[in-house]
């Protein structure tokens, strides 16, 4: 058992990680999940001590390990990590990077070491490459051997930061399973992860962290299917939408359009309408709000949702209002007047915020 | 104290050059018989010419030319290097004492003075600038007068310069002393024929039996150490040795200097090529220059034993190089202030320093008063010089590493320095030895700057050789081979080392020793 309390880490201009208290306890999967930079990883190497806390505490099975005089080295053995980097050392073979902290902090004798790790490397499917050294074998086969490396020092929990995010795509199935497979022999295990269908599949308490703290914590169908709370709310929808901010005529639209293609990918929505949303998109855009004086400022999102199936572009944007109706683009008028097509085009009286107008085009599949 | 300095500029220098064996009974006519290649017989004739002199000498003063053009002339290093120079058509003449030019024109007849004499130069002694001074003074004062009251220098000089044979000339009989006064330390050029030089491991010639005879009068042990000309004034002003020989004495440098009254006196002359065809081939020409550089007076043990020095001083640095850089970096690299700080301002000081420079600032300056060898000295120089580069190549060669490395020996629970020693210095090691190789052939080329301080290392030895034999081909083309000999023996080390150590090269047998495989 794992018990954080009021733990702070802090740095000259950032503070990330702000009185987390939590409590791992034997056989817990955790997911940690969250926006980028909001203390994820923090708190990850912070409980091994990779980074020192500014303040609070962590007490492993009674004894607390951010106290003067306690031998981390002794505690680390205990703590296994896989890093997004993998970190197999480069100048040893795939069997001896198993083998070598065996014998090194365990006093293992080469022969129970070396037994152990072909053991694992079955287990990870890569047997075959126990002679190769690292910079051989691809990301994901490397990503698996790093995790049988700490497997092999029988580790009480094993902590994941981000092991699938350095991945290519072809490669996160293979590292994936090989965690949910570790996840069933019952080891507590803390990861870190962006995959949220992964998170969902294998953990039994989501923590969603926001601005260096638990935000909202539940099992993976509370967090994911009914959050709560404002930003975790958000944070879960924003999973399935795009945002951008225009701020100048030079935008790269082509690299907007090769997201809008992964995304679409991703989430099985058909060519046809993605064309649509980027036709409407550089319609208003360049061929309209462009025209107007002044730097443009929008503000672009592109939501799909996956219950009602529709796929939606919203703009907000500042100063002179774009009536859509008045374009004189054939396919775009076209495409507003499909039945499938809802529209919403308003200027935003007495507007408090940025922006004081706001269209949006949502794009509804009918077979 | 007598005779402080306050405006060295009064003095300078002057080593007379290795007198060889040149007691030419016809040379007057030989020069009457030569006509000039470029037709100048009178010094009048040289004005505006291309002319040489020997840096430091300050001969071209005593011509009584003016100032601007006085400093028009070339300045070398070596007189043999004005010979080569004039030879190669770079000056139309050289000048030089006349002893110079007949040690010179005894393997070379084609050369010529002219018969005019362009001036004459004292020589006396300097005495080191420490506690003994005064004493030293007196006595050697004492000792030139006497000397030259009771007709005895003029013999010294007589039997060594005038009538000088390289073959039969030796100091006779070694004066007795009871050396209760102690050592004094006497720098000497030690290459310089008949003045100073070495012949069967012992220092000869007419500096050296002056200096004994004086020792010996006085009550002193003699240590003679030689160095490169350029050293003897600077070691002396620092309080280093106790005596240097042959300084030049200039008009201007009256009531300031420690400099002793003239013990010899000597013509300058100037140096043109004449006309002359010579007797031997090319190949016999070749034979005989081979035979004279390395067979004659058994000169290969003087390459040998040079080179010996040379791998002394670079083996010692690099070895306690490596450590001291090892060391800098382990205190270092966990951002002690204080380690850091130290680091960073010797780094500064030795990058920014000359090599030779600082090797004198040890030597003159830091370990003046001290008697530390030169080779000592030499030693804990360029230990420092690789240290730095050893730090340096640390740096880069741990900054390489991906922090990772580090962190996940860390995760795994090895210790800082399991996972130093384990983990980084492996991975390190291949990338910093690249460069270490380069660093050793950098080393030991560099250290031949030593001879500035006293060492007898290879370079110095290879000029011994061309000032006694006057030739330059054989002894640099000797010097050079050496050196790249001794570059490729240690870079073939360094190699081996790198491959040793290459965990990647390992055998399968190796990796899997002491373990029962599993089907």
């Amino acid at each position: 058992m794992i018990e954080i309390r009021n733990l702070t880490k802090e740095y000259e201009n950032v503070t990330p990680l702000k009185d987390v208290s939590v409590t791992i306890n034997d056989g817990d999967v955790i997911a940690v999940i969250g926006p980028s930079g909001t203390g994820k990883s923090t708190l990850l190497r912070c409980i091994n001590q990779l980074e020192t806390p500014t303040s609070g505490q962590i007490i492993v099975d009674g004894q607390d390990i951010t106290a003067p005089g306690c031998d981390l080295n002794e505690v680390r053995k205990k703590m296994g990590m896989v890093f997004q980097s993998f970190n197999l050392f480069g100048h040893l073979t795939v069997l001896e990077n198993i083998m070598n902290p065996q014998i090194t902090l365990l006093g293992r004798s080469r022969q129970e070491a070396y037994d152990k790790a072909m053991e694992l490397l079955d287990k990870v499917g890569l047997w075959a490459k126990a002679l190769n050294y690292p910079d051989e074998l691809s990301g994901g086969q490397q990503q698996r051997i790093a995790i049988a490396r700490t497997l092999a020092m029988d580790p009480e929990i094993i902590l994941f930061d981000e092991p699938t995010s350095a991945l290519d795509p072809s490669m996160i199935g293979e590292v994936q399973s090989i965690i949910r497979m570790i996840a069933k022999t019952g080891r507590t295990m803390m990861i870190v992860t962006h995959e949220m269908d992964f998170a969902k599949k294998i953990s039994n308490r989501v923590l969603f962290m926001d601005g260096g703290n638990i935000y909202e914590e539940g099992t993976p169908k509370e967090i994911f299917e009914n959050p709560k709370k404002e930003k975790t709310i958000r944070f879960i929808k924003r999973l399935t939408s795009l945002t951008y901010r225009i701020e100048n005529r030079d935008f790269d639209f082509e690299a907007l359009a090769d997201e809008l293609q992964l995304y679409a990918e991703k989430l099985l929505i058909e060519n046809d309408r993605t064309s649509k949303i980027q036709i409407a998109l550089e319609e208003i855009c360049v061929n309209n709000i462009f025209g107007f004086e002044g730097e443009p400022n929008i503000y672009a999102s592109i939501d799909y949702s996956e219950k009602s199936d529709i796929l939606t572009l919203e703009l907000k944007y500042a100063g002179e209002h774009y009536d859509i109706t008045t374009s004189e683009n054939v396919l775009f008028n076209s495409i507003l007047q499909e039945p499938t097509t809802t529209v919403v085009d308003e200027v935003i009286e007495n507007s408090t915020k940025w922006y004081n107008n706001h269209t949006a085009i949502s794009l509804r599949w009918e077979d | 104290m007598k005779n402080r300095i306050n405006k060295i500029i009064v003095l300078i220098l002057c080593l007379v050059m290795a007198f060889q064996a040149v007691a030419f009974a016809d040379g007057e006519t030989q020069e009457q018989e030569m006509i000039p290649k470029n037709g100048i017989t009178t010094i009048d004739e040289l004005h505006g010419k291309r002319l040489g002199v020997q840096t430091g000498t300050l001969y071209e003063q005593a011509i009584g030319w003016p100032k601007e053009e006085t400093d028009k002339f070339e300045q070398y290093k070596m007189p043999n290097d004005m010979l080569l120079a004039l030879e190669s058509n770079k000056l139309d003449a050289y000048l030089i004492e006349e002893v110079g030019f007949y040690a010179q024109r005894y393997e070379h007849p084609e050369l010529m003075r002219l018969k005019e004499k362009a001036g004459e130069s004292q020589f006396a002694v300097i005495v080191g600038n420490n506690e003994k001074q005064d004493v030293l003074y007196a006595q050697m004062e004492e000792f030139i007068a006497e000397g030259k009251a009771n007709g005895w220098l003029d013999g010294l000089y007589d039997y060594w310069v005038r009538n000088w044979n390289p073959n039969t000339c030796k100091i006779e009989t070694i004066p007795e002393t009871t050396g209760e006064n102690g050592e004094v330390i006497i720098a000497i050029e030690g290459g310089y024929e008949p003045f100073s030089y070495e012949s069967n491991g012992q220092f000869e010639g007419y500096d050296v039996e002056f200096m004994m005879n004086f020792c010996a009068k006085y009550g002193y042990t003699w240590n003679f150490q030689a160095m490169e000309f350029d050293a003897i004034a600077v070691g002396a002003i620092a309080g280093k040795y106790d005596f240097g020989m042959n300084i030049v004495v200039d008009e201007e440098r009256a009531e300031d200097s420690v400099l002793t009254d003239w013990y010899y006196v000597c013509d300058l002359v100037f140096v043109v090529e004449g006309e002359y065809e010579s007797e031997m081939g090319f190949f016999e020409n070749m034979a005989y220059s081979f035979e004279k550089t390395f067979i004659r007076d058994n000169r290969w043990r003087l390459f040998a034993e040079g080179m010996g020095r040379t791998l002394l001083i670079t083996v010692m640095s690099i070895i306690l190089g490596t450590a001291l850089g090892f060391a800098a970096y382990m205190a270092c690299r966990h951002g002690n202030k204080v380690a850091n700080g130290i680091t960073g301002v010797i780094n500064w000081l030795i990058e920014g320093i000359p090599t030779v420079v600082f090797l004198m600032i040890l030597s003159f300056v830091i370990f003046g008063k001290t008697q530390l060898s030169g080779t000592l000295i030499s030693i804990i120089g360029f230990s420092f010089i690789f240290g730095c580069g050893m730090y340096g190549m640390l740096k880069v060669g741990f900054g390489a590493i991906h922090k990772g490395q580090f962190e996940a020996a860390t995760a795994l629970g090895y210790s800082d320095t399991q996972s130093f020693f384990k983990i980084l210095l492996p991975q390190a090691a291949q990338h910093f030895l690249p460069i270490y190789k380069s660093n050793v052939v950098s080393l030991i080329k560099e250290t031949s700057v030593v001879g500035y301080i006293a060492v007898m290392d290879l370079t110095k030895m290879g000029d011994l050789v061309r000032s006694r034999t006057y030739l330059a081909f054989f002894a640099l083309i000797a010097v050079a081979v050496l050196y790249f000999v001794m570059e490729a023996v240690l870079v073939a080390i360094v190699n081996q080392v790198q491959l040793r150590i290459d965990p990647k090269r390992r055998s399968k047998e190796k990796i899997l020793e002491g373990i029962v495989e599993k089907e």
